[in-house]
C-alpha cells in the first residue's frame, strides 16, 4: 500500500504472528492450543500385585534405568512388570496403539528418560496421556530439561504436573551408576504412582 | 514522501512487537492488514491452508500466519513464494516434523534457491553467500525462524533447548551460482529438471570452511574435503551425513578433471572415514543395536560389525545425494568452500517456487543500494 498515512488517521492494527486468531476470518485458528486437561488417574496407595508397564524412549541409558527401577519395584513393592515398549520416535507423542496395549495389560506406567530438548517435553506429554487413559504414570526427566518439561505440561492443560527428576547427565553413566540412580529415584517413582496427585 | 514518515510511531510499533515476545532479538517490521494482503496476493494458495503441523505441541501454521511472520522478518511481498517453497522443502525433512526445532543441537535451516527467481528478487548467489548484506537472503531465512518461534511457539530456554545453538541459525539462504557452476542445478538433481525456480532445504549443525588454493590435483583437493568431513565430533551414530557448498573455483577444478557431482560423491563416500583406533581414542568405537556410538570397555582391538575389516569406518552411509548434498555458490575469486554438517539427512527433493515473484512496487535496486 502506497497511500501515505496521515497522523490524524486511525492507525491499522499490528497483526499477531502466533496464529492464535485468524486475522482474515477473525476466528480462532483451526488447531487450538487449549486442549482440555483430562482427569489424572486415581492412585492406589498399595502397589502390591499391580502390573507395571515400562516405556523407554531410546535415549542412552533409558532402557537400563527402567529395567533397574522395574526390578526394584518388583522386589520391594510386589508389583509385576508386564510390558516393555520402546518409542519409535522419541520426539513424538506415544502412539495410540501403545496406550491401548498398556491400558489393557498394566495398572501403572513408568516412562524415561526425558534427556533432550524434544523428548523431555514428549515424555511429560505421554505421562499426561496415560493418566487420561486411566493409568497412573511416573515420568522421569533429567533436571537439565525441567523448563521444557514444565512448558509441555502447561500446553497439555496440566500445569504443575509432577514428574521425577534425576540429576544431569544421564547418558554418560556406567551401568553401575545407572543402578544407583534407580535406587535414588525409587521413592519418587513410588510416590508418584501411589501418592495423591497434587 | 520523507516528511510523511513518522520515526516515533515506527519506534513505538517496533517496541510493541518486542513487548509481545514476537522477536528473535532484532527489530521486527510491524505488520498491518494492507501489508499482509500484499503478501497473500503473491500466491493462489488459500490463506487458511495449513502448511505445517507439530502434533507433539498441538500447534499448526497457516499460510496467513506464515505471511505475517515473513512480513515481520523484513521480506518484501514478492519473496513470499520463496518463503513458502523453503518452508515446504523444510517440511519434507524428517527432523522438522519430529523434535528438530526443539533439539539441543539447535539446528539451522540451509536454504538453496535455483532458477530465475534469484534475479527477480535479487537473491545473492555469488560473493559472501553465507554472510550478510542482501535483503532476500537475510529475511527469507529469518522468516522461517519467526514462523517456528511464533506459529509453533518454540522459544529459546522453553520448548527450544539448544545447548549452544549455532551462528547463523536463521540466516543461511542463498542462490546456487548456476552461471559459474560446471554442473546441473541442484534442483535438477533433486527432481526438478528444466531450470525453473525451486528451493532445496535441510537442517545443519554447523559449517566449516576448506581453504585450498594449493593444488591443481582433483584427488588432493577432494582429500582435503574428506579430512574435514571425517571429523569424529560429528559422529553420534554410525554415520553422519554432510554437504559441500563448493566455491566455483573448486567445482571448476573438479569438473575439468572429469568429476561429475555423482563422481565427487562417490569419491568422498570411499575416502571419508576414520580408523577404529581414532574412534577408540575419542570414545566412539562401539555401535549399539540402536545405531548410537558408545565407548567400548575393551581396548578397541576387536572389529565392529560392518566395518571394512581393516578397522576403517566410513563417515557417510553411501554416495546418495540425501547424505551428501552438493551445491555451488560464492564468488569466482578463490578456492574457499564450505563443508556443511547435516542435522539428519536431506529429503533430496526440491520444491518449485510458485507465485508472483516480480516486484509489484519498486524495490530498492541492489545496484543503487551499493
Amino acid at each position: 500500500m502506497t497511500t501515505p498515512t496521515l497522523p490524524t488517521r486511525e492507525p491499522n492494527a499490528i497483526l499477531d504472528p502466533t496464529g492464535r486468531t485468524s486475522v482474515l476470518a477473525g476466528a480462532p485458528a483451526p488447531a487450538g492450543t487449549d486442549r482440555p486437561a483430562g482427569q489424572l488417574a486415581p492412585r492406589r496407595p498399595d502397589l502390591t500385585g499391580l502390573r507395571v508397564g515400562l516405556l523407554e524412549n531410546t535415549k542412552h541409558n533409558a532402557a537400563l534405568l527402567l529395567d533397574e527401577i522395574g526390578a526394584l519395584l518388583e522386589a520391594e513393592h510386589g508389583v509385576r512388570v508386564t510390558r516393555r515398549a520402546t518409542k519409535q520416535v522419541f520426539a513424538m507423542p506415544v502412539s495410540d496403539e501403545v496406550v491401548t496395549e498398556f491400558a489393557g495389560d498394566c495398572d501403572l506406567v513408568i516412562t524415561a528418560v526425558g534427556d533432550c530438548g524434544s523428548c523431555s517435553a514428549s515424555a511429560v506429554a505421554d505421562g499426561i496421556r496415560f493418566e487420561q487413559a486411566g493409568l497412573p504414570a511416573a515420568v522421569i526427566c533429567s533436571e537439565a530439561f525441567v523448563a521444557t518439561a514444565d512448558a509441555m505440561a502447561e500446553l497439555r492443560g496440566a500445569p504443575g504436573y509432577r514428574y521425577a527428576r534425576t540429576a544431569h547427565p544421564v547418558a554418560v553413566l556406567s551401568p553401575q551408576q545407572v543402578a544407583e540412580r534407580a535406587k535414588h529415584l525409587l521413592p519418587d517413582v513410588v510416590g508418584l504412582l501411589a501418592g495423591e496427585r497434587a | 514522501m520523507t516528511e510523511l514518515l513518522d520515526p516515533d510511531a515506527a519506534q513505538a510499533a517496533i517496541e510493541h512487537c518486542y513487548a509481545q515476545g514476537w522477536s528473535d532479538g532484532l527489530p521486527l517490521v510491524p505488520v498491518s492488514l494492507p501489508l499482509l494482503e500484499q503478501f497473500l496476493a503473491t500466491t493462489d494458495r488459500p490463506a487458511d491452508e495449513v502448511i505445517g503441523r507439530l502434533p507433539q505441541l498441538d500447534r499448526s501454521v497457516t499460510l496467513e500466519t506464515a505471511a505475517i511472520n515473513a512480513a515481520m522478518a523484513g521480506c518484501r511481498p514478492e519473496y513470499f513464494p520463496v518463503v513458502l517453497a523453503a518452508w515446504d522443502a523444510l517440511m519434507l525433512e524428517r527432523a522438522t516434523g519430529g523434535g528438530g526445532w526443539q533439539s539441543t543441537s539447535g539446528p539451522a535451516p540451509l536454504i538453496i534457491v535455483n532458477g530465475p527467481v534469484r534475479d527477480e528478487i535479487g537473491l545473492n548467489s555469488t560473493g559472501g553467500v553465507f554472510g550478510p548484506g542482501f535483503r532476500p537472503n537475510a529475511t527469507i531465512a529469518r522468516a522461517i525462524g519467526l514462523i517456528v518461534r511464533n506459529a509453533f511457539g518454540i522459544h529459546p530456554h522453553v520448548l527450544e533447548q539448544a545447548t549452544q545453538g549455532l551462528p547463523g541459525r536463521w540466516q543461511i539462504c542463498f542462490g546456487e551460482n548456476e552461471a559459474d557452476s560446471p554442473w546441473e542445478p541442484l534442483a535438477a538433481e533433486a527432481g526438478l529438471p528444466g531450470g525453473g525456480s525451486a528451493v532445496s532445504a535441510t537442517l545443519l549443525r554447523t559449517c566449516e570452511f576448506v581453504d585450498n588454493r594449493h593444488t591443481s590435483s582433483a584427488e588432493q583437493l577432494l582429500a582435503d574435503f574428506a579430512d574435514t568431513i571425517s571429523r569424529t565430533g560429528v559422529l553420534i551414530f554410525r554415520h553422519a551425513s554432510a554437504g559441500v557448498v563448493f566455491a566455483p573455483d573448486h567445482a571448476q577444478l573438479l569438473a575439468d578433471a572429469g568429476f561429475s557431482r555423482a563422481d565427487v560423491r562417490a569419491w568422498l563416500y570411499e575416502h571419508c572415514g576414520r580408523s577404529l583406533a581414532d574412534l577408540h581414542r575419542v570414545g566412539k568405537d562401539g555401535i549399539g543395536d540402536n545405531g548410537v556410538r558408545f565407548a567400548r570397555e575393551d581396548d578397541g582391538a576387536l572389529p565392529v560389525p560392518g566395518d571394512d575389516g581393516d578397522g576403517f569406518q566410513r563417515t557417510l552411509p553411501d554416495g546418495d545425494p540425501r547424505h551428501l548434498l552438493i551445491a555451488v555458490a560464492g564468488a569466482r575469486n578463490a578456492g574457499i568452500s564450505m563443508v556443511v554438517r547435516m542435522f539428519a539427512d536431506w529429503s533430496g527433493r526440491a520444491v518449485p517456487v510458485v507465485g508472483r515473484t516480480a516486484p509489484t512496487t519498486p524495490a530498492q535496486p541492489l545496484e543503487a543500494a551499493r
